[in-house]
Parts: C-alpha cells; structure tokens; sequence
C-alpha cells in the first residue's frame, strides 16, 4: 500500500534524485511525518555503508577552519538564541572584563592565530560570496577571538562581535583604527554593547593590510578627547583575505 | 580497502548523541570531541563519494559547521544523532557531486563500465559486518542489483549514470533499484 512511500524514500536515501525531485523530498521530509519517518528507517539500515568507508583522517586545516568559523556561540549564529545560555565565551569574556588591568599586548602567537583565523573566515567569507577585501580578526586581552572586522572593495567596513560585550553604565565601546602613526586613530565606531555594525570609514583612505582596529572603553559618549583615553578591550591588524 | 577494524565499535553513539546536546548548549569542546570520533569516518565517507580530497575536506567542515549550528534543531525522537549527522554529510557531498558536474568526478569510470565497478561494490559488501542484516540481505539480490545499490549510495550514481554503466533503458534501471529496494526493505523489516 505505502510501497511507493517507502521507495521514494529509499531513492532518495540512497542519493538517486536529481537536484529538483531531492528538494522536493527535502520539503517534503518537514512536512510529511510518514515520510520523514520511512527516510529515517532508510538511513539507519543503509547506515552501515557509510561505517563501511576506510576511515581517512583530515588534515589539520580542516579542524582549524571548523573552529574559526564555530568561533561565535551558536547563539549568534542562530535563530535558537534565547534558548542557550552563552556559557564558555560569555563566562571567560567577564572574567577578562574584571581583570582589565593585566591585559597585554599581544604577542606572536596570537599574531599567528589572527593570520590562521584570518584565512579561515576569508574562506568561509568567499563561500558566502561576500569577498570582503580585507579581514582582522580583534582579540580580547587573553588572545581570544573576540570580533572580525571586514572590509570591502566599495569602502563599506563591518564589525562582527564573536562574544557577547556589554559596557558597564557610564561607559561605552569606541571602534577606532590607525594606519597612520602621524594621524593617529580615528573613531569609526561607537555602541553600548558589541553586535554587528557598519563603521564609518567615509572620508579615510582605503583600508590597507596592516591597518590598526580595536576597541577601547571610553566615557559613555564616546572619548572626550577624540583619541582612545580607556583601555583596549580587543585590537588586530588586517590582514588581505585570500 | 580492507579496513578490518570494526567501526562500529570506534563510534559510541550514546557518547555522541551526549556530545550533540553539548553543542546545543554552546559547548565548544564537544564539537571538537565529535570531531575526532566521526571525523576521519566522515571523510572517508565524503572521498568515496567526491574521489577528491580537497572536495572531501571541504564537505567536512561544511559538515561540522552544520552540526554547530543545527544541534539545538536536533530531534532525538527522530532518530540516532550518528545518523543525522551522517544525514547531513551525505546532504552536503551530494550536492557538491551535482554542482561540479558530475561527469567531472566520474570521467575515470570507463563508459559502461560496469564489469569494473563490481569488484568495488563487492568490496564494499565484504566490509559491511558480516553479523549485519545490510550484508545479509544485500547478498540476496541478484549480482547486478546488488552492485547497483552499492554505486548508488557510495559513489552517488544517479538513475541515469547507473542505467548508462549497465547498458539498460533508464526505465529498466529505475523499476531494478525500486524492486531492489523493496526486497530490502522486506528483508532487513
């Protein structure tokens, strides 16, 4: 009776579709249980082959860019926000956060994990087909990932938080960049709490590899001298995205 | 090919389907644990289909990025973790076959080869536990029908390519796997 449910399903577990019959059962698997229910009896008894394969183990690019573009907690990426609780980035953002005065400059290694980060989104970048022109990867003072900073050929510039950041009351977070020691930074950026944002680059010269961008806590309102006064809460230099 | 070691017991699903929750609560580290014990099976999986590793790395992250962002949707009412995120692997490197064409991938099969391709799908059939019922009821069907499901699932033939290899009309092809498909399904019930 149910016999062309169950081969349908089976063709599709198997692989045998063409691109419009697959997504034709794709829509249908969330909208049909009894269907969805013989798709799954289907991949658990061909389950086996995939068990048959010879194992191969990836090359370590392969982790590496997994964890760069996992780097955010789901939470950020998805539309289940409300129902994860942040814990490990948001629990070892605050701990930095109450110890400001002991942040640091950042060393080699961390100017390694901004190049292998870098690569990393500049892949995940051009698979969205977004192809930013230059990326920085900003860290926090513990060397952790802590937002990206993306810009593109039309001049846009984008900040994208990889940890949740709250200012404390009277306080804000100042975006600035440098690519001139002479110039000195400029502010392109100012919020209460990280999320992404367009910086205003409008008027500055085309961002270059190398460029300075970081994040200080200032004044709520924003530095009342036009230079960063606070302490920088993350920083990196951008790098040309491949 | 002849990976002797039985998988299965590499891969505890119970541990896996723990390690799943924990990506759905934002915990990074299993990720990473999920990572180095279905990792290389995955890939492994991805080359037999892609028969290219660049092309199977890739499937892999995809994969992992998914199972990131996805494991809060997981339903374990539904089915076993494992399978799921053998689900979406599957998903994935299939529609890489089909946007890279797949004559791309496949233009080291000789036409209407498929005298050449059995002794691969028999290889795939003496991997499979002996004690398991895919083998068992696999090894029922007729030579011809058995390699056609093998190449179907593992190396992602379409309907088309499978009656091109066997030299029978598309329609033949389509009522072979469908029957085939059935008998299995009767048999491992």
């Amino acid at each position: 009776m149910s016999e062309d449910l169950h081969a349908l399903a089976g063709e599709y577990v198997l692989g045998l579709l063409a691109g419009d019959e697959a997504q034709a059962c794709a829509g249908r698997l969330a909208a049909d249980p009894a269907f969805a229910m013989a798709v799954e009896h289907w991949r658990a008894r061909l389950a086996e082959f995939d068990l048959s394969a010879p194992a191969q183990v990836p090359s370590a690019a392969v982790w590496d860019r997994i964890a760069a573009a996992t780097a955010a907690p789901p939470a950020l990426s998805s539309p289940a926000r409300a129902r994860r609780p942040s814990a490990g980035w948001g629990a070892a953002l605050s701990a930095v956060w109450e110890s400001l005065p002991v942040w640091r400059g950042i060393g080699l290694g961390a100017a390694a994990a901004t190049l292998l980060l870098a690569l990393g989104l500049g892949f995940q970048m051009r698979e969205a087909a977004r192809a930013p022109v230059l990326v920085a990867v900003l860290l926090s003072g513990d060397n952790r990932p802590a937002a990206v900073v993306n810009t593109f050929r039309d001049g846009r510039a984008e900040l994208i938080p990889l940890a949740a950041l709250r200012a404390p009351e009277g306080k804000s977070l100042q975006v600035w960049t440098l690519w001139d020691r002479a110039r000195g930074p400029v502010s392109v950026g100012l919020v209460d709490a990280l999320r992404s944002l367009d910086l205003q680059l409008k008027g500055l010269p085309t961002a270059v590899p190398e460029q300075l961008f970081e994040v200080t806590l200032e004044p709520a309102g924003g530095s009342p001298t036009g230079r960063p006064t606070g302490p920088i809460l993350m920083k990196g230099t951008a790098s040309r995205a491949l | 090919m002849a990976s002797t070691t039985p998988v299965t017991a590499r891969i505890d699903p119970d541990a896996l389907a723990r390690a799943l929750e924990g990506c759905a609560r934002g915990d990074h580290a299993c990720l990473r644990e999920i990572y180095d014990k279905i990792a290389p099976q995955m890939t492994g999986v991805a080359l037999r289909l892609l028969r290219r590793r660049d092309l199977a790395e890739d499937v892999v992250h995809d994969t992992f990025v998914r199972i990131w962002e996805k494991a809060a949707t997981f339903d374990p009412a539904r089915g076993s973790a494992v399978t799921w995120m053998f689900a979406i692997l599957r998903h994935r490197a299939l529609n890489v076959l089909r946007a890279e064409g797949r004559t791309d991938l496949t233009d080291d099969f000789e036409p209407l080869a498929l005298a050449s391709d059995a002794p691969d799908a028999e290889a795939v059939v003496c991997a499979l536990s002996e004690a398991g019922a895919l083998r068992r009821c696999l090894e029922r069907l007729d030579p011809p029908r058995r390699v056609a499901i093998v190449l179907a699932y593992t190396r992602g033939l379409s309907h088309g390519e499978l009656a091109g290899r066997m030299g029978i009309p598309l329609g033949t092809a389509k009522s072979w796997i469908r029957r085939s498909l059935l008998a299995l399904r009767e048999c491992m019930a």
